[in-house]
């Protein structure tokens, strides 16, 4: 892969000599897309230049393929290069897959790192940056500036954008809906329960923002204590706020601390999101957002222990994920108030 | 005595975890290693139970449409409710439940004060089920 990486590389720099790719890691296997990141060095007339880059290419196999494509991922880069969001600039993507074997992208290699908000090490990570402050602030103005976007300007209406009302929640719960058809699971009644409840009381959508869909510690590089890039654009739509700051708030996403995304003070968040938006955040909408990620957590169990038992992929930690469904649905059985 | 198939995979589970995962090089590998003993380990206790969880489950559900058959609106209750119920006392399966559970919903306004009483029914059921994975599910 190196090779090929480098070849490709190599016609992209016009007047490149002497091109050198170091440090090439792959750093993500079996879940999403492949991540390969490295250094390449080259020189231009005798003068030396460098550049990282990050590789994500389709290994066919991918939790979500169905629903995010890398062509949507550029173009959503594309987009946000030129605004107040911070993301890894985008340079090319290729559907060809006589060059790497699949269809593939290539961005900046942003500086930061990617702790993990669920291992010991990226527990203490954001509790030390909880107490110098300086982060949490960080994480809630990167949401502010996502969800303060002029998204028609910057050309993302492509993403489709949901009719007044409840159009947006309902489609969310129709596109989750159609998802879990296509797997192969048996009907689940509570899983029934939590559908029918959440077409039964969908929210209408005051706004409409760019909505990321997974906005957590996990997903954001961090560099020099502040969100150097937003990561992950799989999930994106066109929707209501609530959608995320429902994610940001959930449970689900902290772990042995009271502090949202196991960094921010809820107290905070409210305030410096409220102040920077001018959104008041809505506890009832996120209450339901949060039921209806439940139900999208069913949704990628299901997806990702049927890629186990079809043979798509051999990747043991989907085959356990199939034993995380009741567990979800356990919790939604007691937030429906069962 | 031959060993039943589920102690037979928990022993199996403890090996990968003790024996094998410990010697695995390599970070993907050796999580690899230690997924198989946590998902052999999860089978093994599902499998255990499955013949009681059966049991249980058929006999919840017999229960449950034989309720439901009171909570109804004598004659009043919608066709496609009534013919789920019907469905469900002639010994349909778990997926009879949820067709039950979306013509509630489909039909909540017709049936009024019915639909909570009902609805109530099902979840208490459907309580009983998720509390019986959670036993091997955690």
């Amino acid at each position: 892969m190196a090779d090929r990486i480098r070849q490709y590389v190599a016609t992209k720099l016009a007047g490149a000599d002497d091109l050198r790719l170091v440090d090439l890691e792959q750093i993500a296997v079996g879940w999403s897309h492949e991540t390969w990141l490295f250094d390449a060095h080259w020189t231009v007339e005798g003068k030396a230049r460098s550049q990282g880059f990050c590789l994500r290419r389709d290994p066919g196999n991918a939790l979500l393929r169905d629903l995010s494509d890398l062509a949507v991922q550029f173009r959503v880069l594309q987009c946000l290069e030129p605004t107040a969001v911070p993301t890894p600039a985008p340079y090319w993507y290729e559907d060809d897959e006589a060059i790497l074997g699949a269809p593939f992208l290539v961005m900046e290699k942003v500086p930061g790192t990617c702790p993990n908000p669920w291992g010991r090490e990226g527990r203490r990570f954001y509790e030390d940056a909880a107490r110098r402050g300086r982060l949490p602030a960080s994480f809630t103005g990167a949401l502010a500036a996502l969800h303060g976007l002029d998204w028609e300007t910057a050309g993302l209406s492509f993403l489709g954008v949901p009719g007044p009302g409840i159009d947006f929640a309902l489609g969310e719960v129709a596109k989750w809906r159609a998802f879990i058809a296509r797997t192969a699971h048996e009907p689940e009644p509570i899983l029934t329960d939590l559908i029918c409840w959440l077409e039964a009381n969908a929210p209408p959508t005051e706004r409409l923002v760019l909505v990321h869909g997974a906005y957590r510690t996990g997903n954001l590089l961090v560099h020099d204590d502040h969100v150097s890039a937003v990561l992950d654009w799989e999930l994106q739509v066109i929707g209501d706020p609530m959608y995320d700051v429902a994610y940001v708030l959930s449970d689900l996403n902290r772990e042995g601390t009271d502090l949202l995304s196991n960094l921010v003070d809820r107290d905070d968040f409210y305030r410096q999101y409220e102040a920077a938006t001018g959104i008041e955040i809505d506890d009832d909408a996120c209450r339901y957002y949060q039921l209806l990620y439940a139900m999208r957590s069913v949704a990628f169990w299901m997806s990702a222990s049927d890629l186990y038992a079809t043979g798509r992929s051999r990747d043991l930690r989907l085959a356990r994920t199939r034993w995380s469904i009741p567990v979800v649905l356990e919790r939604a059985a007691r937030d429906l108030g069962y | 005595m031959s060993l039943p198939p589920s102690e037979l995979l928990g022993r199996i589970s403890t090996t990968m975890r003790e024996e094998i995962g410990p010697v695995v090089t390599g970070d993907y590998q050796r999580t690899q290693a230690f997924m198989a003993a946590v998902v052999l380990d999860k089978l093994a206790r599902q499998l255990a139970l499955t013949a009681v969880h059966e049991r249980a489950e058929a006999a919840d559900r017999g229960q449950l449409f034989a309720d439901l058959d009171g909570l109804l609106p004598a004659g009043g209750a919608p066709a496609d409710v009534r013919a789920a119920v019907d469905e469900g006392l002639a010994g349909g399966g778990g997926d009879v439940v949820c067709r039950l559970i979306e013509t509630l919903y489909h039909h909540r306004a017709e049936l009024a004060e019915a639909f909570g009483p009902a609805l109530g029914r099902v979840r208490a059921a459907s309580r009983a089920r998720v509390d019986r994975q959670m036993q091997y599910a955690t």
